[in-house]
């Protein structure tokens, strides 16, 4: 028991400590980094991607992935637009609608992956595609826009982007959604089917469990991360062009495995989720505030996700021996 | 043990790391930081803009920062870089917006901070009054004006031939349906085409993907002319776009609004489609593959802006705006080239790679 | 006569071309011991997950207190009181005790509870006499204690009727007698039991009486306190099972040492040293834990060594890795045949050349005819029994699947071989066929290190016997002090 708190503690230690060694690193090397200002935007640069990781990191423990969440973002942020601006819907139905619009399409996933049996990877790049199209197609290859703040509903911005004295509102959201999720991860039978299906998911299904029932709302959950996550984006961009987002599915999925969820299942946490939605805009902040171009931070990232699974790699293996010595 | 002294080395030369770079990157706290956030790096356009605005600060002696995203379509990688150029307080920013829509707030919050914007480029086109100091910018519709005249000059005979039981078409390449700077110089082409051609009597209608000026009754004109958007703007779908392009009937001539249509269209003829020897090419702006294609005949001739000008005259704006003193907008100018003129020195040096 | 509590009559299942059970029946009486005997194939498995809703069958009726029932899912048998501890650990490493015994009947809400189940597995345990924490995460248990909560599970559910797929092919001697004494106290609270064996002498041990199928056809139903081994050994493979037991050892002081091991440790393995000469087997006695696999895992450089060396042929050989081990002519047959032995997935041709495939290329290209020939050589040499040297080595059974593995060391031209548990469910006909195998592989001259927790079959094949304790060599046996109660006293340290 003691072994086992001291392991987790040692994961989230380790996270935790490259946080803080990438922040000492760019309050020496970058510009105005420690400012209040940098610290604002690193809060709020973290927030669609922050709701989709969080999201994402349900279906990556059940040993599933989801590749549709940035084009399924964009896509719901486009209805949303459409709805706005072209069919005078009033703001926060079309709110409402983006959320609900999100869940289905995570539902669709759920269904293709459990009842119909299509590999995730398989169902979600189809999912993906269907999305890019499909926000081409509900807007006529238009981008929308979202009220800006000289329009009556610029509150959009100031409830969820920024209040006008600066205090990143989204934030405030980010960690309510965390506090939630945490809570069905780790305090409910959600939670723990789906780890125990990212582990063993025959063992669930012989121990007499609705498999498809849990793992469908692993999915369900990704949607609703990612519909959240479309109206935070939205009051954040404002536009919202068709026919891009995918990419950023790619950043939700390397967050979650900085913070130490497994690909392979079963093994994972939110709060390591967080910390690497927060390694990454820290990476994307500072690197700006070196005056270093955008790719620098592409290159980065993906050098501090190998870093992140090599050192879950050379822990586990320490573990194994630590276990070993003991028994 | 073994393991906490792996850490501990780690620590120490990340810590080495860390200090090496304290030492060499912040002690320009003296100089004057500029920032200059371009739309993205695509196209060689922007690099030249680079040079200028660089040269710029040399002569004058501030810092830059020159960044911007990694495409055209990327606006989200843009906020965030106007975001965090805010929090370095710089004296002013340079700004090519990708959309004005998404950055209203962060040009209130330059305004509140003090800090001038100037555009250049397509700047911030309806952006709030007072809240761009002024533009250096090319007069995009005016620009492709000048193309469209000279296109209309060489395909004339074929319009005053045509016939509403026998018409034409003249197609404007576009890559995107959301920069000002493109859907400007689609319009600034469309308008004065269809002005010239009805001044001479002739019917004509404007069509296509922008649902902003299309006008006439096509079935009627005897001439269409007619937009065409890619699906996105890689360079896969512009190349397709043109593709379907140069296989229209009774094409009289294809004006690219920029040069990732330049590309598309380039890309199209090397990948197997036919261009009619007839067809009239105007390209715009000038990278090497455009140059080679105005050069062999391929191209009639193209509009180019001069980007060096883009962006030395948005450094020196935005110095003059931090220093306080009154700044009103450049035009940077457009030139009409073709193989005739293309080597003389006043338009060589524009047609930068 | 006592009416049933369970009956399965004229049971069929069919699978695509496969007539996987034809008209079974099988009944089970009120707090009985059944045992459900049969080689592998036999239809046991199969008969048991229709039973408990895994798997649907064809056609025949199931009646529970004579009423008919139908299962469709495992939750409906466990509501109706059937349970089934499976062989295949089912088991979530990532949770705990507590949560993998409890896992579905959580709480009645959406919240869960950890507390009020570790403090049901805590008096579940207490009632079963096992010391586990409830609190520990499963993936940090031995295989057997992993078993051990199995079982847990399947009581905890106050199951009426229980099956125990071969639970004792990983339990050790104590474990099993604890477990029996368990089955016995259930039984005598009304509780039916349903236990599946390989082993012979736990028939008498525990059953009251025993079933036998082969081939998917139901053969007989005896008393287990009257029948005879033998008698269902016959019904069970329908044959008389070859079996030569060794006399003496043709192997002495004046044979070549092929292997010698020096001092070798590693965090399960103490100090040990032994020698292994040409043409010998060397059984590797001990109970589970006694780090008998680790310490192949070592010779074969699978694992790292904290000190100790090695001498192939006289010479001291450094192997650091599987492939310097296969290099020196070492060939490692592990108990693990799915996860380790075998790429199940590919044909038994290309299982076999595997590790020699870059002797079958002809200008850059795999010469598939002379694999063919080989692998037809081998399949004819060793009698694997498949319709072509192109099957999938999944579908092979366990006695098969064995024999390519052997057959793909024999490529090898390895001289030293070391075998893992290598009757583990294998059933009694394919087990005597491998004893043969070994025993003329050793007559060839290979070398055999043989690791088996069966002592039968320690006993018989060995020319001597290594015995290791906690990691510990505690003692090596010549073939006349080779005894069941020696190697056990050597193996407990007592």
């Amino acid at each position: 028991m003691l072994q086992t708190l001291k392991k987790v503690g040692m994961q989230k230690f380790l996270a935790f400590g490259a946080l803080i060694i990438i922040y000492v690193f760019f309050a020496f090397t970058g510009k105005n980094f420690t400012s209040t200002a940098t610290t604002l935007n690193i809060l709020a640069s973290s927030y669609y991607v922050g709701f989709l990781a969080l999201g994402a990191t349900f279906v990556i423990i059940t040993g599933g992935i989801d590749l549709s969440l940035g084009a399924l973002m964009m896509a719901s942020a486009l209805l949303g637009g459409a709805l706005y601006r072209d069919m005078g819907f009033p703001l926060w139905l079309c709110m409402v609608i983006m959320v609900l619009f999100a869940m289905l399409v995570g539902l669709a996933n759920g269904i293709l992956v459990t009842k119909l049996k299509l590999p995730p990877f398989i169902a979600t790049l189809g999912t993906m595609m269907i999305m890019l199209g499909l926000g081409s197609i509900i807007t006529n290859t238009s981008s929308k826009y979202f009220p800006t703040i000289l329009e009556p509903d610029g509150w959009f911005i100031r409830v969820f982007f920024k209040t006008k004295s600066g205090f990143p509102v989204g934030a405030v959201y980010l960690m309510v959604f965390f506090i939630i999720t945490f809570i069905v991860l780790n305090k409910t039978k959600i939670g723990r089917y789906i780890f125990a299906i990212g582990n063993n998911e025959e063992a669930v299904r012989l121990s007499g469990i609705k498999v498809n029932l849990w793992k469908g709302m692993a999915y369900v959950i990704t949607g609703l991360g990612v519909g959240l996550g479309s109206i935070l984006y939205s009051a954040t961009y404002i536009v919202v062009i068709p026919n891009t987002g995918n990419g950023i599915e790619l950043q939700a999925i390397a967050a979650v495995v900085i913070g130490g969820t497994s690909l392979s299942g079963g093994v994972g946490s939110l709060t390591g989720t967080l910390i690497g939605v927060f390694i990454m805009s820290i990476l994307k902040n500072g690197l700006i505030s070196m005056s270093l171009p955008a790719p620098y931070q592409t290159f980065f990232t993906g050098i501090v996700v190998i870093g992140a699974v090599l050192m879950d790699v050379y822990r586990n293996k320490k573990a194994n021996e630590l276990k070993k010595i003991k028994a | 043990m073994k393991k906490a002294k792996r850490l501990l080395s780690v620590l120490l030369v990340l810590t080495m790391v860390v200090m090496l770079f304290a030492g060499c990157g912040t002690k320009e706290e003296e100089t004057e930081y500029y920032s200059v956030i371009a739309k993205g790096f695509q196209h060689q356009f922007w690099q030249v803009v680079k040079k200028g605005s660089e040269q710029a600060a040399a002569d004058l002696g501030v810092e830059i920062f020159f960044t911007g995203p990694e495409g055209e379509s990327a606006i989200a990688t843009q906020v965030d870089m106007i975001n965090a150029e805010l929090a370095k307080n710089p004296k002013a920013i340079a700004l090519a917006a990708l959309s004005t829509e998404s950055v209203l707030s962060q040009l209130q919050e330059a305004a509140d901070k003090g800090i001038p914007v100037i555009g250049f480029d397509s700047g911030v086109p309806n952006a709030p009054a007072g809240q761009i100091s002024a533009n250096a910018s090319t007069d995009n519709e005016n620009a492709a004006g000048l193309g469209a005249e000279h296109m209309y000059e060489a395909i004339k005979a074929d319009i005053a031939a045509a016939s509403v039981s026998s018409p034409v078409i003249v197609v404007i390449l576009s890559q995107d349906a959301t920069s000002a700077s493109v859907t400007g110089r689609s319009k600034g082409f469309a308008e004065k085409m269809y002005a010239l051609i009805t001044a001479d009597g002739q019917s004509a209608a404007i069509t296509g993907d922008f649902a902003a000026i299309t006008t006439g009754d096509v079935a009627n004109s005897a001439v269409n002319v007619k937009i065409v958007v890619g699906a996105t703007p890689d360079i896969t779908d512009m190349t397709n776009a043109a593709s379907g392009v140069l296989n229209t009937d009774n094409l009289l001539g294809v004006f690219c609004s920029n040069e990732g249509a330049v590309n598309g269209l380039l890309a199209a003829v090397n990948a197997g489609s036919t261009l009619g020897a007839d067809v009239k090419v105007v390209g715009f702006d000038a990278g090497a593959g455009q140059k080679a294609a105005v050069r062999g005949g391929t191209f009639m001739g193209s509009i180019t802006q001069d980007p060096f000008a883009i962006g030395y005259k948005a450094v020196e704006l935005a110095v003059k705006a931090a220093n306080g003193e009154a700044v009103s907008d450049v035009d940077t100018g457009a030139k009409w080239y073709d193989a005739s003129n293309m080597d003389e020195p006043d338009i060589a040096q524009l047609l930068y790679d | 006569m006592e009416i049933p509590l369970l009956e399965m009559k004229g049971i069929d299942k069919w699978y695509p071309g496969v007539h996987a059970l034809k008209k079974c029946s099988f009944s089970l009486l009120k707090g009985e011991i059944h045992a459900l005997v049969g080689e592998n194939g036999a239809g046991k498995s199969t008969l048991m997950n229709i039973l408990t809703g895994i798997i649907p069958y064809s056609s025949g009726e199931i009646y529970l207190n004579s009423e008919i029932v139908v299962f469709n899912s495992p939750k409906q048998a466990q509501i109706a009181g059937i349970s089934m501890v499976h062989q295949e650990l089912n088991l979530m490493d990532n949770l705990t005790v507590a949560q993998n015994i409890f896992i579905g009947r959580e709480s009645k809400g959406l919240f869960l509870n950890d507390e009020s189940i570790n403090k049901r597995t805590g008096e579940l345990f207490k009632r079963l006499n096992f010391h586990i924490d409830p609190k520990e995460k499963v993936g940090n248990l031995s295989v057997s204690l992993r078993q051990i909560v199995e079982i847990a599970k399947a009581i905890s559910y106050d199951a009426k009727i229980i099956i125990f797929d071969e639970p004792s092919a990983t339990l050790t001697d104590v474990e099993i007698t604890q477990l029996f004494k368990i089955m016995k106290e259930l039984r005598s609270t009304g509780v039916s039991m349903i236990y599946i064996s390989h082993r012979m002498d736990e028939i008498k041990r525990i059953a009251d009486r025993v079933t036998v199928f082969r081939d998917g056809e139901y053969i007989g139903t005896q008393d287990a306190e009257t029948v005879k081994i033998d008698e269902v050994i016959h019904m069970m493979v329908g044959r008389i099972i070859y079996e030569e037991h060794k006399k003496l050892s043709k192997i002495d002081k004046d044979t070549d040492v092929v292997l010698k091991v020096e001092n070798f440790s590693s965090f399960d393995v103490k100090n040990v040293s032994f020698e292994l000469r040409k043409g010998e087997i060397l059984g590797f006695a001990g109970l589970i834990g006694a780090g008998r696999t680790e310490l192949a895992r070592l010779i074969f450089g699978a694992d790292e060594k904290l000190s100790g060396n090695l001498y192939v042929n006289g010479k001291k050989t450094a192997i650091n890795s599987p492939h310097k081990a296969v290099e020196h002519g070492i060939g490692y047959l592990s108990e693990d045949r799915k996860r380790y032995g075998l790429v199940v997935g590919m044909s038994v041709a290309n299982n076999i050349v595997i590790t020699k495939l870059k002797d079958f290329i002809k200008r850059q290209f795999i010469n598939e005819k002379e694999i063919t020939k080989i692998t037809d050589e081998y399949i004819k040499k060793l009698d694997i029994k498949t319709p072509s040297a192109q099957r999938l080595v999944k579908s092979l059974s366990g006695g098969n699947q064995q024999k390519v593995i052997i057959a793909k060391w024999l490529l090898n031209d390895s001289g030293i071989l070391i075998f893992d548990e290598p009757t583990r469910g294998i059933d009694v006909g394919a087990k005597s066929e491998i004893y043969k195998i070994m025993n003329n592989l050793a007559a060839m001259g290979k070398a055999i290190i043989m690791i088996s927790s069966e002592l039968p079959e320690l006993i018989r094949m060995s020319d001597r016997v290594l015995v290791m304790c906690e990691g510990e060599h505690t003692a090596t046996l010549n073939l006349e002090d080779i005894n069941q109660n020696t190697i056990m006293k050597y193996a407990t340290k007592n």
